[in-house]
């Protein structure tokens, strides 16, 4: 099917040309792989960005798109923003001290005792001085405006339980879908995907009727009972994945006298840590950033709140404070990318070695 | 040996057919016993809700004066099928969105995947983080972010787009991402990129079943790196190709949230994002009409039944399993 | 061994399936009716408990769902809560974006809060026939509403549905100015009271009316070389400072700076354009595409223009029209310039302040709206009306509290500024919108969706020939009011 190369080269100097190759292939994807990450990052830079602005720096015309305030004189007790005036053939920082159409009055920072400066020309068409300047402040502000440990500690406390149940439950479930000769499984599988094709939003009220009459609404378990029942897209993804896994290894463990759940235990789940890496991930972010369903279960209990709630402080009905917004979603998705970098090492090729050794 | 042979020894080879009916039944009843908490998820929490649903189908009912709820047959059906002409309107700009988002969205995660699946990436576990981070981020601030960037005045994209290209795109002569119709699907596909992370991650832990002994007999073959990913990779990811396929046709039909967020869901521009999903929340929520609401749902969801069966059918003919499903 | 195994397996299995199938039978069978019927059922459905009795009141459809009134609505409920024995008052403030559907889900599954508002006529009527009518409660308790002006108490007496509030805060509107940028222009400042006339640069007296607000509202408007709208050589691509805009408002409201109407005229069926909005809607189409003072859908998402509280406190918009809701700390505490509040002025020679009015309704899905109105007339009573008026910024309703109720809101909220003309904002209410600019229409949510989708195309698209869109408008809306009234 493939050829070799007709002439091939001595064998030293074919090492020699590899080793090029490789360093000049992982240059290559690396420099891709980082072009693309520039581009694709560039929304979440200008998140950052605008976590750590003043409030004033959005309104003000001609600012720097990073984060900066712009630099100020006092003169006789009052702040006055500088700018870059072209005065007598040079570009001078003066502080505008009286704005006025057709001419306007700065002094010069630099030598206050020089007095008042008119200066004609529209004050509009000047530059001003910004200096960098971070709000870094916007962290710990936005932390204490909206009682973070509280939240915090019940959002983790929901996400893990939820993951816990929902990995659990979807893998038992997947293993059934996948292994076994059930009558009707197509039809039961397809039933199975009937709960995630309908739209939540149809079944809101009848569901929100159910959990009512049970007299669970105001409490977390409308939120967590259901995710020890197996949510169909779990399901799915691990049946997938449990169907890639060779027969060979569950006959061979069960010629060893194995019943089906030690099968499940000690065969099925070690050969699918990735898949059940990335179920337990999904599901944990889920839960962190679910609003809506906390919002109408847990409504006029803020002492069950979780972060994403508390985050609504900041969107008031007509204005939102954009900085601490972006500030306090920050601080709140510290804890996942970290969970995230920690747990990815399960994506590592080569680690599980799947399947063909006998 | 060659490759396809070697795919082909991972095939389970149907050993002993013996057919004892005891047997099948110990089987069966372990598979339900597996099942166990589904069926009990599905009827306990899911079959009353969807049985409701459809009853709503068949009401007049506006949920805030629910003792007003009066049965009318299938008038909600007839007036969804026949009379209301914004019905198909906005499922076929569903449609058109989803032509344009859903194979970029798909060939988008899997290329990455197979990017930072590579050995020749260095750093790639700190890229899968930034990558996966915009996921993470609270909807709120997403959705700031890109109203942010997006501005045609004073976003970065047109800021870069003119620096880098020298095109006129910063202004209200420029490129008005969200307020142009012909810009405004790219500009929510961008939107919907951004959410790359999880397909991203579930390519990558399909191309970790990729056992490596085929890799390394491939090499040896001195298969170039595109026949190895057409010959070998491809083909054994298709379970999970299957997957991401299925899962958003269904979100396809689902799409709500990136409109509804951003403006609304009044459809701006001139009806665009007028989904079939926006039409159908603005007409359970805001205009109060469950019934009538319920009704749209229910169609979408036979359509979404179809298109999954369909693509389940298929499978046989592209998916391959190394464990074969057995009815 | 492994036939135990099975037993308890199916053991499991059975106990399982018989959970299932007697769990979810009942209301499985009965789905629609209960969910019909739980409301009617609900009163009856859980004994008062023997300590206290609950009441739910529910915040968000309006103001309070804003982090700055959070703690002091507390406050009030805790001190309602200690001041006597028999009721337990509980707040659930949801955000107002999604504060729609989880009432509407509420009241669908008849867990119906027992108090909502604070509530304007939109919130209102966006749940019509949801409200209890109070007129029975009012008789009963023969509650004295002596105290208010009768035209307002009759502001919420609805066709068909009752008594639905009972007044609470009001808010007149006027227009507000950036004074800073009014003197760097060197402009005179608008008219403090009706009646009097601007005087323009050149010292010529001219009547405070729509032409005379749009020529200083380009005067005011400046592009990034320093030459305002009435310039040549203004450059309508780089503006950096605008002029005018009627702020937080629709389309209606916008009409209604030019003269009070509806979209249905008297018959209650038919689509119309008054003439004052026709007149209205063309001069902000020319103020967005034309004249340049009004900033237009592009520019309004411009960075330059997001203050705390929107385009005008960012300090780059000159003036806008709004109520005392806006004269907060949440919008103008924070800002550098100098402002205050001056006339609406006139169109034709008449003027139109359009109002809002806010109260708090009870629903009718209530299990006790005996305690719920109880609460209610604490909430709005002499001694307590005025402390939840100033966590969100409305006059009181209540004559009597009218007097000093300005002076001591300045006190708390802008103590260091002691010039806000509040007359003005006083006044405007002798010329209040009849009919309100937020009243009842046919189908309202979906005639609002709709007038609002045609007005995203016009603040967002130049050289549209606005009279033929008029005209589509009004063909859009007789189809919804006919298909609503069929």
């Amino acid at each position: 099917m493939t050829q070799e190369p007709v002439a091939a080269p001595a064998p030293g100097h074919r090492r020699l040309s590899r080793k090029v190759q490789r360093v000049l292939a992982t240059s290559l994807i690396t420099g891709l792989t980082l072009l693309i990450l520039f581009f694709y990052l560039v929304p979440m830079v200008y998140g950052m960005f605008t976590a750590v602005k003043t409030d004033g720096q959005f309104s003000k015309t001609g600012a720097p798109i990073w984060p900066a305030s712009e630099a100020t004189f006092n003169y006789q007790g009052e702040d006055y923003e500088i700018y870059l005036v072209p005065i007598e053939g040079q570009i001078k920082s003066m502080a505008l001290i009286k704005k006025g159409r057709a001419s306007s009055t700065f002094i010069d920072p630099a030598d206050e005792a020089a007095g008042p400066v008119e200066w004609a020309g529209s004050w509009r068409s000047l530059e001003r001085s910004w200096e960098f300047d971070p709000q870094w402040e916007n962290f710990p502000d936005a932390w204490n405006t909206i009682n973070y440990p509280n939240l915090l500690k019940n959002t983790i406390l929901y996400a893990v339980i939820t993951t816990f149940g929902s990995v659990v439950s979807a893998a038992l479930v997947a293993f059934g879908f996948a292994r076994f000769r059930i009558p009707r499984k197509n039809v039961l599988f397809i039933l199975m995907m009937s709960t995630v094709i309908l739209p939540g939003a149809v079944t809101l009220i009848p569901t929100y009727f159910f959990w009512l009459k049970l007299d669970l609404v105001g409490t977390w378990w409308p939120l967590i009972i259901p995710a020890f029942f197996s949510w169909g897209t779990n399901v799915f993804l691990l049946r997938q994945f449990f169907l890639t896994i060779p027969r060979e290894l569950d006959e061979a463990a069960m010629m060893d006298g194995a019943n089906p759940l030690r099968i499940f235990v000690s065969v099925i789940l070690p050969q699918s840590t990735s898949a059940l890496t990335a179920v337990a991930l999904f599901h944990f972010f889920y839960a962190w950033n679910d609003f809506f369903n906390p919002m109408i279960y847990l409504a006029g209990h803020p002492e069950k709140f979780p972060i994403t709630i508390g985050l609504t402080a900041f969107n008031n009905l007509y204005a939102a404070s954009i900085n601490m917004i972006q500030a306090a979603s920050l601080v709140s998705a510290v804890i996942p990318v970290l969970i995230f970098f920690f747990a990815q090492r399960a994506f590592m090729q080569g680690v599980v070695i799947t399947g063909v050794e006998k | 040996m060659s490759l396809t042979s070697k795919l082909h020894a991972l095939r389970p080879q149907k050993k002993f057919k013996t057919k004892i009916s005891s047997l099948q039944k110990k089987e069966a009843l372990w598979g339900l016993f597996f099942l166990t908490p589904w069926i009990i998820g599905f009827i306990g929490l899911y079959f009353f809700p969807m049985v409701a649903s459809f009853v709503f189908s068949l009401l007049e009912f506006n949920p805030t004066v629910p003792d007003q709820a009066a049965y009318i047959g299938f008038d909600n059906w007839r007036r969804a099928l026949f009379e209301d002409p914004e019905v198909g309107l906005s499922f076929l700009r569903t449609i058109r969105f989803s032509a344009i988002s859903l194979p970029i969205g798909l060939a988008f995660a899997l290329f990455l995947a197979v990017l930072l699946n590579s050995k020749n990436v260095l750093g790639s576990q700190l890229y899968r983080t930034l990558f996966y981070m915009p996921s993470m981020i609270p909807l709120v601030a997403t959705v700031l972010i890109w109203n942010g960037v997006l501005n045609e005045q004073t976003g970065w994209i047109n800021i870069i787009i003119q620096n880098l290209t020298g095109i006129q795109a910063v202004g209200s002569t420029g490129l008005r991402w969200l307020a142009d119709p012909q810009l405004v699907y790219l500009a929510y596909t961008m939107f919907g990129l951004w959410g790359v992370g999880p397909a991203m991650i579930i390519f990558l832990a399909g191309l970790q079943g990729v056992p490596t002994e085929l890799y390394e007999a491939a090499e040896i073959d001195g298969a170039s790196w595109f026949q190895r990913l057409g010959k070998i990779t491809l083909p054994m990811i298709t379970p999970v190709i299957l997957y991401q396929l299925i899962l958003n046709v269904i979100g396809s039909l689902q799409y709500f949230l990136a409109p509804f967020v951003l403006n609304r869901g009044t459809g701006f521009p001139e009806g665009m994002t007028r989904f079939y999903m926006v039409y159908f929340f603005k007409q359970s929520f805001t205009f109060q009409n469950m019934g009538y609401g319920a009704t749209l749902a229910w169609i979408m969801f036979i359509v979404g039944i179809i298109l999954t069966v369909i693509l389940f059918g298929t499978a046989k003919y592209w998916v391959f399993y190394a464990a074969e499903d057995k009815e | 061994m492994r036939n135990k195994r099975i037993q308890i397996l199916f053991a499991l299995l059975v106990v399982a399936l018989l959970i299932v199938a007697c769990s979810p039978a009942q209301p499985a069978a009965t789905t629609a009716v209960k969910a019909t019927d739980a409301v009617a059922e609900v009163p009856t459905d859980k004994p008062a408990p023997a300590e206290k009795v609950q009441v739910r009141w529910f915040v968000g459809l309006g103001a309070g769902s804003d982090e700055g009134t959070f703690a002091p609505q507390k406050a009030f409920v805790e001190e309602y809560n200690a001041s006597q024995d028999e009721i337990e008052l509980m707040l659930e403030i949801v955000d107002n974006d999604v504060a729609y559907d989880t009432l509407s889900t509420q009241i669908a599954a008849g867990n119906a809060p027992d108090i909502v508002g604070p509530i304007g006529v939109r919130g209102r009527d966006s749940f019509k026939g949801a409200w209890l009518d109070l007129a029975p409660l009012i008789a009963e308790n023969n509650y004295d509403l002596s105290d208010y002006d009768p035209a307002l108490v009759k502001f919420y007496l609805i066709q068909e549905q009752g008594q639905l509030g009972i007044p609470f805060g009001i808010f007149p509107s006027f227009i507000l100015y950036n004074q800073d940028l009014f003197e760097e222009a060197g402009l005179n400042l608008p008219p403090a009271k009706y009646g009097e006339k601007y005087v323009m640069p050149d010292g010529s007296e001219v009547e405070w009316n729509m032409d005379t607000l749009r020529d200083v509202g380009m005067m005011l408007t400046f592009d990034s070389n320093g030459n305002d709208a009435k310039t040549d050589g203004f450059d309508s691509t780089k503006i950096t400072q605008f002029g005018f805009m009627n702020q937080f408002t629709d389309p209606r409201g916008i009409g209604t700076f030019f003269g009070s109407g509806s979209l249905v005229a008297d018959d209650g069926k038919t689509a119309q354009i008054p003439d004052a909005w026709n007149a209205a809607w063309k001069w902000t189409y020319d103020g967005y595409w034309k004249d340049w003072f009004i900033p237009n859908g592009a520019y309004g998402g411009a960075d330059f223009l997001q203050g705390p509280g929107g385009p005008f406190s960012s300090g780059n918009l000159a003036m806008i029209h709004i109520h005392t809701w806006y004269v907060a700390p949440w919008a103008l505490g924070e800002v550098k310039f100098d402002w205050n509040l001056a006339a609406t002025p006139s169109y034709n020679g008449t003027v139109t302040s359009k109002m809002h009015a806010d109260t708090f309704c009870i629903p009718k899905g209530s299990k006790d709206p005996k305690s719920a109105f109880k609460v209610l007339t604490y909430m709005l009573s002499k001694e307590h009306a005025t402390s939840l008026l100033s966590i969100y910024g409305g006059m009181p309703a209540r004559l009597s509290l009218q007097g000093d109720y300005f002076a001591s809101y300045t006190e708390t909220n802008f103590p260091d500024k002691d010039d806000i003309n509040w007359d003005v904002a006083v006044a405007g209410m002798a010329f209040a919108d009849n009919p309100n600019h937020e009243s009842w229409m046919p189908s309202f949510q979906e005639t609002t969706d709709k007038y609002n989708e045609f007005w995203n195309k016009w603040s967002n698209t130049a050289g549209l020939d606005i009279d033929a869109e008029f005209e589509q408008l009004r063909v859009a809306l007789q189809a919804i009011f006919d298909a609503a009234l069929a």
